[in-house]
């Protein structure tokens, strides 16, 4: 199904144009991906070391009024990601790499989902400028730094461990 | 220019371009985008703050990840340097690869006017008041460098002679 998918993916304009068809939506796409990686990792890496006890002076709640900014960086990669994969659908299939950095992307999210469902996040939430996180907490955003230092390593992977590009 | 040839065919130069080693490019390329990821994304976070989004969170406790964000200036001027001497004689013959640095070493300044002028002003948390507009205009003028930085950074591998790691071909014509 993945191959027939791929196949169609491959036959589209839009995977002519991405793959070299239009040559600067190449480039672009992936300066875009770095810009949202940085905004991504530094909002979510800002909440994160808050919550292991840097910066302690922060109030954690407020925190997360800079979410939607790690939101955009999320979409911005997954939308020039979905493009990179339109362009060459066949260099990403079979590519280690490419399977382990979206294992590590659905883990992150896993991750998220925990945090909010355990109540972990109403609990964090309230906490003020001074005050420690608990043990719970700290071992989300300790996983949370984990895995997506992770997604940046097995994205950097591609062509090296898989044989993409 | 034989210095640079000589850079690049240096023991050292040779092993980050050509060994099979995920230890030698392929690690050094991850630790380069890692700091980028700290450097940058901190950066853009106090920034943001500065612009007045976010605005319930004092300003000052952001200061401590200055330590961060040198330790991954630090970690990506050590890995550039390798990538650099990897690839001396495209590189450094390269006109983006000098926008690209222009770009971090104003950046760098803003970081550090940002910590002196915007942290070091006592007044910067009271009554939560906007930030002055000279705070704001170095946090225009930080977000613009590093995103100057990070496509003259990527453009590089498209714009002038062809370097990067072996096999990896110039897309554009």
């Amino acid at each position: 199904m993945i191959q027939a998918f791929s196949t169609w993916l491959h036959s589209t304009r839009l995977s002519w144009a991405v793959a070299g068809g239009v040559p600067w939506i190449w480039p672009l796409c992936e300066t875009l991906h770095f810009m949202g990686l940085a905004l991504l990792v530094g909002i979510v890496g800002v909440f994160d070391l808050r919550i292991l006890g840097m910066a302690k002076g922060l109030p954690v709640g407020p925190i997360q009024r800079l979410m939607p900014w790690a939101i955009l960086g999320f979409a911005i990669n997954l939308v020039t990601g979905s493009l990179f994969f339109a362009g060459d659908p066949f260099q990403y299939i079979h590519n280690i790499a490419f399977a382990f950095k979206l294992l590590f992307i659905a883990l992150a999210g896993v991750n998220v989902i925990v945090f909010y469902v355990t109540g972990l996040y109403r609990h964090v939430d309230g906490i003020g400028p001074g005050h420690d996180a608990p043990l719970a907490a700290k071992i989300v955003a300790a996983a949370s730094l984990f895995l997506w230092v992770g997604v940046m390593y097995w994205g950097r992977m591609l062509p090296f461990i898989g044989n993409s590009f | 220019m034989p210095f640079l040839a000589s850079l690049e065919n240096s023991g050292f130069g040779t092993w980050v371009r050509e060994s099979s080693s995920l230890w030698a490019y392929p690690t050094i390329l991850f630790m380069h985008t890692v700091g980028l990821g700290f450097l940058v994304g901190l950066n853009v976070a106090i920034d943001l703050r500065i612009l007045g989004f976010a605005d319930k969170l004092p300003l000052a406790p952001f200061e401590k990840f200055y330590r961060i964000m040198w330790a991954a200036f630090w970690i990506n001027t050590l890995s550039g340097t390798a990538l650099l001497i990897a690839d001396a004689t495209t590189k450094l013959t390269n006109r983006v690869f000098y926008i690209k640095m222009g770009c971090i070493l104003f950046a760098v300044i803003s970081m550090v006017l940002i910590r002196r002028r915007v942290f070091g002003d006592a007044a910067v948390d009271r009554d939560r008041a906007p930030l002055a507009a000279p705070a704001r205009a170095l946090a225009v003028t930080s977000l613009v460098l590093w995103a100057g930085a990070i496509t003259a950074g990527r453009l590089m591998a498209y714009f002038g002679p062809v370097s990067g790691a072996p096999g990896l071909q110039n897309r554009l014509p």
